[in-house]
């Protein structure tokens, strides 16, 4: 995670490199710490000092780390000559390193030659097979050639072992969406919610998730989400304000054949407080499309 | 009390200065050493996956609250069910790492070249400190101090009659030995300072025991009280709501 004031201090040195103020390598320093992605400017001003002998000598060991930095920075741009410069100079310094071979395998990927990048993963797997970026690496080829269970297959087998990446839960998570499988997203979410309790981005996703499945009790469920997403950012979610307004009338709808004693008693107030929560930030923000909103929250019968 | 012992100044440029710098120079020396023999821990899928489940069987004890109890059963039952829970440790393979530790060579290995690099200098050190200097009185400390520094102090000299202040030959390799690590941090680099206090501790306490952690962490999921935090929260949004829509 990238601190607030670490982004100021990220910005300021990036206005200054671009300005031509100096501190290009301070600067490739603190875009690594970070790990940011600046890839364009990594590679121009990164390239910029490693065609100049004088300040690539000045550097010392550091070289290398930036050769390294500059090839993925070079891949991420689609800039695979590049790419390969630097990773032939690294090839020509460590012939033996892992690291460098991880490098290579970025290159072929980069070039789209799956079945070749494929290959080399695995044999950097057999000497380490607790690598997680080069499961990463794989799930991510997985997807890059449209292939998501393929995708889901490899987050699974990773999730086996490194159960507490709640990163892999959120990517899994969001490929079950796109395939449609909301239950077994819903549980990737809970996971992530179990992760970091307080995170209403979670909240939020878990919500909608639940709202997808339907029924009941899933949607009663999915408004307890909504509003602890409300509770959690202050009422700021426009999302789940217009959620809580979706989840009230659905749940309207279906209890309607039922007797009173089963409908949700819990803060029957809410979906109300949210439309007129609605209606006031339109009122503030887009007073243009208010029109629009009240029409929408008319045909939710609120 | 005895008077003042005027010392040498050639005590001072043949043992006080050379002990130090030798001793400087060996810690350096020891320093590249145990860097060459160091293998990278190469991490066993077993234990990682032990310390992950660990991690995510406690967030599950923290934020319990907040998943439906549904799910918060499943999940529990995952973890901690007697056949194949996750957390569930049978008792004949709970091994004691000190079979662990013969089972797997390496380990061993790992530890001997650790204490090698660690045991033999100081033992040659210490026998040449011995050998060369024994019974010098090698500096004098500028302030006065209590009879019970003698011990740390004068070791190697049986004069009681000596003052307090006065610094042996041998202790002052002891005093070299566990004192220099602010240097070496300055020398080496922070996290390379050789620690041979804390290194010490570390043999003690060797073997890191998995099962235990384990089972703590089922007993822990076994006894909690699940109780959902979302209800409360419709109604913490209501008062949100109200107070912004105000």
């Amino acid at each position: 995670m990238v601190t607030k004031t670490e982004e100021r201090e990220l910005n300021q040195l990036e206005n200054q490199v671009e300005n031509g103020g100096g501190g290009v390598w301070e600067y490739l320093c603190l875009v690594r710490k970070l790990k940011v992605r600046r890839s364009e400017l990594v590679l121009k001003h990164g390239l910029f000092i490693l065609n100049d002998s004088g300040k690539r000598s000045a550097l010392g060991p550091d070289e290398w780390t930036l050769y390294e930095q500059v090839a993925i920075a070079a891949m991420d741009c689609q800039s695979l000559a590049v790419a390969q410069n630097c990773i032939k100079v690294l090839q020509k310094k460590f012939p033996e390193s892992k690291r460098v071979g991880k490098l290579e395998a970025l290159l072929l990927e980069a070039k789209g030659m799956w079945e070749e990048a494929e290959k080399a993963y695995s044999i950097l797997l057999e000497d380490n097979p607790l690598d997680q970026v080069i499961h990463k690496r794989k799930v991510a080829m997985a997807k890059a050639q449209g292939k998501p269970s393929l995708a889901i297959e490899h987050l699974n087998k990773y999730l086996e072992v490194f159960m507490a990446d709640h990163d892999a839960w959120r990517e899994l998570a969001e490929i079950y969406v796109s395939l449609q499988m909301y239950k077994q997203a819903a549980f990737c979410y809970e996971e992530l919610i179990l992760s970091n309790p307080t995170l209403p981005l979670y909240h939020l996703a878990y919500a909608e998730v639940l709202y997808t499945i339907g029924g009941h009790e899933n949607l009663i469920a999915a408004r307890k989400y909504y509003a602890s997403t409300i509770d959690l950012t202050g009422g700021k979610s426009t999302r789940a304000l217009f959620g809580i307004c979706l989840c009230g009338s659905a749940i309207a709808q279906l209890s309607r054949g039922r007797n009173k004693e089963d409908k949700d008693v819990a803060a029957p107030e809410l979906q109300s407080l949210a439309a007129s929560a609605l209606e006031k930030e339109y009122k503030q923000k887009a007073p243009a499309k208010l029109s629009l909103l009240s029409s929408a929250l008319r045909s939710m019968k609120l | 009390m005895a008077e003042d012992l005027v010392l040498d100044t050639a005590i001072r440029d043949w043992v006080l200065i050379p002990l130090s710098v030798v001793m400087v120079l060996i810690g350096v020396l020891r320093y590249f050493v145990s860097k060459l023999m160091r293998s990278s821990p190469t991490p066993d899928a077993k234990m990682v996956k032990e310390g992950q489940v660990v991690i995510r069987a406690r967030n599950l004890k923290a934020g319990a609250n907040f998943i439906p109890p549904k799910s918060f059963r499943a999940r529990r039952f995952y973890f901690s069910n007697e056949e194949n829970g996750l957390l569930h440790v049978p008792k004949d393979q709970a091994s004691n790492p000190q079979a662990q530790m013969f089972s797997d060579p390496n380990m061993a290995m790992d530890m001997m070249k650790k204490n090698l690099s660690m045991i033999i200098p100081q033992t040659l050190t210490f026998a040449w400190v011995n050998f060369f200097f024994s019974g010098f009185v090698a500096a004098k400390i500028p302030f006065p101090l209590t009879q019970r520094f003698r011990s740390m102090l004068q070791n190697g000299i049986d004069l009681s009659t000596v003052d307090v202040s006065y610094v042996s030959s041998r202790s002052w390799y002891f005093l070299n030995l566990f004192g220099l690590r602010g240097l070496f941090s300055l020398i080496l680099g922070d996290e390379n300072a050789i620690d041979d206090t804390q290194r010490m501790m570390q043999m003690g306490g060797f073997g890191f025991d998995a099962s235990k952690s384990l089972s703590a962490e089922k007993d822990g999921l076994d006894i909690i009280q699940h109780e959902w935090a979302l209800p409360r929260f419709e109604h913490r949004a209501e008062s949100v709501l109200r107070k912004l829509v105000q």
